[in-house]
């Protein structure tokens, strides 16, 4: 409405002023004189221009586009203002060129861009307008044609302008027109492969890599251009100001073409080396609809190691973005792919294996331990000393080993069946507890999940599709020194924190917990101790710890049995108890051979050591229950208080390994002369409960 | 065919009509650009916006379902987890790459697993239960946690506003 009235008021003002003077001269050419010789006649014919081409442009507009979307009239408003800026800002620069002429042309630039940006923001539209008519590809087509032919135009005026009257404003003009024209090219591109895009029924996969790929070749050549254009502005007039914006748009637009190809070439390289092609029965086995594009996947799809399946193009799409699964997050690249892990798996063979190779029977630490780490997973250093298998798929293996191996202990065991299971189940949770922190709460809640079954069965080598996969432990473990920190001494401990350790409320729990994750972490230790031992026992050619049926099953299930009986085992679901044992004693047995002290060899005085642990490990579950006897050696490097709060990290004294230390005979005495004592507390069994139960006599 | 971004939103409209969720009703405002959704989102029930039909608009990028639709609630709703100008701030409307609020873990954030359905359930179950933690309108959060009657009252007369009455 507005802009009729502000039309109709120029149409009169120019009428007025025309009939005023032919009213007063009566001819024409006096009256043109006239007309140019006034001022404020001239201002009015200048705004009837400005007019006149507005609505010429309107009219282009209403014939090539139609109905403009608010987003392109948006779009237009915002850009027009910064190239009307900038147009100022040329004028500063070819102030003594000024004339109507040069305002016309850079009006005539400034419409001709706007088209050009119309035409972009309407390709772009293309690919989100469900339906195109003929009409929208005959506009599009006439609309490039004709900006194309007038940048031509344009640009060549420009150039042998320049060559013939030397260098002036028409420089400007034709770099401007040539940037335009790669504007143009761009988007005949984008049409073209839009269009061949729509022909077909189904997704074209490869659009984006072309559009990609003309998008980084169209931005390297306006950067040339525009480096080319400010050089020769600097050599002829002075820097060129209004070209920085542009320049700075252009120059961050290529840098993102160049690392979205960067980006996509590696998420094609990586689907193409990393990630296996889905075969028709994963396709056709369930639901096979693409949740990236909801479409049914048929063909060209690939399978991550999470087992989710995706359409190969929706999945390099999202990888340009993110390297996660879309429907897990497992973060894919990460992922130690089979060969690489083999890789490390070897470097650690032969870092274990460099002295001398184990013997056989060392190969598997659990031999030794039957019915004690029942379903550890765990991954221990010596195994790679016989087995060279990556972490995710050795595991079913050597399962089944630790199970046969498992057989006469479960079997001859007093424990009943469900605890073994649960025995079992408890070596999973705590086996999550002991991958990196980052992984553990997850892994335990999937651990959970499977309640009663073992861990064998449940631990298929791919793990259950929302399992994070479990980091190799190798990197805390591995390095023979990162000894974990010591939790403290319980001897310390007072009433209250002794209290705080009791009850079904989640600050009990919480200390529990946090309790067994300092044994855990000690069980570790001692693990790893086995590791190194086993090492040298076989460099130095000492007999290792065979010593697997010489510790009597049946009395490390009666123990067992006993320390669920301790105090807390009354609390309401002990018959849940999920419990995993480990003797401690070989550690120290271990330090000592290693220190190459011979263990007195008479197996019956081997002395046992039970660490009894049992918990549910989710907090919040209520039934939750805990019965905890730890061996005195544990409580012994157990130090300092744990209240009702987990230990932070600076709480725990810092590991000192006991080697390094000048009194280590005196230790050694210390720790023979305890397990001796301890060795004879076993051998009666009555004694057990109060022994392994020490902790919990004192309230 | 057309884009992938206009193939699924359109598959999504589809399975939304069919079997619509209860209390939200969405689709694009014109059939002509499927890039611009119109959602009424039924206040839940047995909360202080029960009986709200609250209006709200979808936006999504050229580049959906890689990156998040913005949403925003047309409609005046007092509420910790919407801006004042109404647009709604929950975890899952957010890309993977930025973190407005450097609270949200990415594990929570936009994958194009997520839909125009889940986010409104997403809504709906944000109406019900507000998050005061990552307040997106303070005063509303603090109203929320000290005042929960005032808190009730409001959203009592956005409720009714939102009616009309």
């Amino acid at each position: 409405m507005r802009s009729f009235l502000l039309t109709g008021l120029s149409l009169a003002l120019t009428a007025t002023v025309i009939g005023n003077a032919y009213y007063q001269k009566k001819q024409f050419y006096p009256s043109v004189v006239y007309i140019t010789k006034s001022n404020p006649s001239m201002a009015v014919l200048y705004i009837q221009a400005l007019v006149f081409v507005v609505l010429t442009g309107k009219m282009l507009r209403a014939l090539f586009f139609g109905q403009l979307r608010d987003a392109e009239m948006e779009h237009l408003i915002e850009r027009s203002w910064y190239a009307v800026t900038e147009t100022c800002l040329a004028f500063t620069v070819f102030r003594d060129d000024f004339s109507p002429r040069f305002v016309a042309l850079f009006t005539l630039l400034l419409f001709l861009k706007c088209f050009h940006w119309l035409a972009e923001d309407r390709i772009d539209y293309m690919e989100r307008s469900p339906a195109i008519s003929w009409l929208f590809h005959l506009r599009a087509l006439s609309l490039m044609f004709v900006l194309g032919f007038l940048d031509i135009m344009f640009v060549r005026h420009a150039f042998y302008s320049t060559l013939l009257k030397g260098p002036s404003v028409q420089l400007v003009f034709g770099f401007e027109y040539e940037i335009l024209f790669t504007v143009v090219l761009m988007i005949f591109i984008k049409y073209v492969l839009h269009a061949i895009d729509l022909q077909s029924q189904n997704p074209w996969d490869n659009k984006a890599v072309y559009l990609l790929y003309s998008e980084l070749i169209m931005g390297l050549i306006r950067v040339v251009l525009y480096i080319a254009f400010v050089f020769i502005m600097i050599k002829v007039h002075t820097f060129p100001l209004f070209a920085i914006r542009p320049m700075y748009l252009t120059v961050r637009a290529f840098q993102k073409a160049a690392q979205d190809v960067i980006l996509s070439r590696r998420a094609i390289r990586n689907m193409n080396t990393l990630y296996p092609d889905a075969t028709p029965e994963e396709l056709s086995s369930g639901d096979n609809v693409c949740i990236i594009c909801r479409e049914e996947m048929t063909t060209n799809c690939k399978k991550l190691p999470c087992n989710h399946i995706f359409h190969t193009s929706c999945l390099r799409s999202w990888f340009q973005r993110q390297q996660t699964c879309p429907t897990c997050r497992l973060e894919v690249l990460r992922m130690p792919r089979p060969a690489a892990a083999q890789q490390a798996q070897q470097q650690q063979q032969q870092q274990q294996a460099q002295p001398a190779q184990p013997p056989a029977d060392n190969q598997n630490p659990f031999n030794n331990m039957p019915g004690m780490f029942g379903g550890f997973p765990f991954q221990w250093p010596p195994n790679a000393g016989g087995q060279a298998v990556p972490p995710p798929f050795g595991w079913p293996q050597q399962q089944q080993q630790q199970q046969q191996q498992q057989q006469p202990g479960a079997a001859g065991g007093a424990a009943p069946t469900s605890q073994a299971q649960t025995q079992a189940q408890a070596g999973t949770a705590s086996s999550s507890s002991t991958s990196t922190s980052s992984t553990s709460t997850t892994t335990s809640s999937s651990s959970t999940a499977t309640p009663g079954v073992p861990p064998f069965a449940s631990m298929a080598p791919p793990f259950p599709g929302s399992m994070p996969f479990m980091p190799p432990m190798m990197p805390p473990m591995f390095s023979p020194f990162s000894f974990p920190p010591p939790p403290v001494p319980m001897s310390g401990l007072s009433e209250e924190e002794l209290r705080a350790m009791e009850g079904v409320e989640r600050g009990n729990v919480e200390a529990r917990v946090q309790w067994l994750r300092d044994i855990q972490a000690l069980l570790d230790g001692a693990m790893l101790l086995i590791g190194q031992y086993n090492t040298v026992a076989s460099q130095m050619g000492t007999m290792g710890i065979s010593t697997a049926p010489t510790a009597p099953p049946p009395q490390a299930s009666s123990s067992q049995a006993s320390s669920s009986s301790s105090p807390s085992s009354s609390l309401p679901s002990s018959s849940s108890l999920s419990s995993s044992s480990a003797t401690l004693s070989q550690t120290a047995q271990l330090q000592d051979n290693a220190q190459g002290r011979a263990w007195p060899q008479g197996e019956g005085a081997r002395p046992k050591y039970t660490s009894t642990i049992s918990n549910t490990h989710t907090t919040d579950s209520p039934e939750r229950a805990r019965s905890s006897s730890i061996s005195q050696d544990a409580e012994k490097q157990v130090e300092g208080a744990v209240g009702g709060a987990p230990a932070k990290e600076e709480d725990i004294p810092k590991w000192e390994n006991p080697r390094e230390e000048g009194h280590e005979d005196e230790m050694h005495e210390v720790r023979k002369r305890r397990l001796q004592h301890f060795s004879q507390q076993n051998s009666s069994p009555g004694d057990e409960s109060s022994s392994s139960s020490g902790k919990h006599e004192q309230h | 065919m057309a884009g992938s971004a206009l193939k699924r939103l359109m598959a999504e409209y589809k399975q939304l009509t069919l079997n619509p969720p209860e209390g939200i009703i969405a689709g694009p405002v014109d059939e002509e650009n499927f890039f611009e959704w119109e959602a009424l989102i039924m206040g839940p029930q047995d909360t202080c916006f029960e009986g709200g039909v609250f209006p709200a608009r979808l936006t999504f990028p050229p580049d959906y379902p890689l990156s998040p639709p913005k949403m925003k609630f047309t409609c005046e709703i007092f509420h910790p987890n919407i801006y004042s100008d109404g647009r709604v701030c929950i975890s899952i409307l957010h890309a993977p790459g930025d973190d407005p609020m450097g609270y949200e873990t990415s594990a929570e954030r936009w994958s194009p697993v997520q839909s125009v359905e889940k986010i409104l359930l997403s809504v709906v179950s944000m109406l019900a239960e507000p998050n005061d933690e990552s307040a997106a309108n303070v005063d509303a959060a603090k109203t929320w946690r000290d005042d929960r009657n005032g808190f009730e009252e409001i959203a009592q007369v956005t409720v009714r506003k939102s009616l009309g009455l």
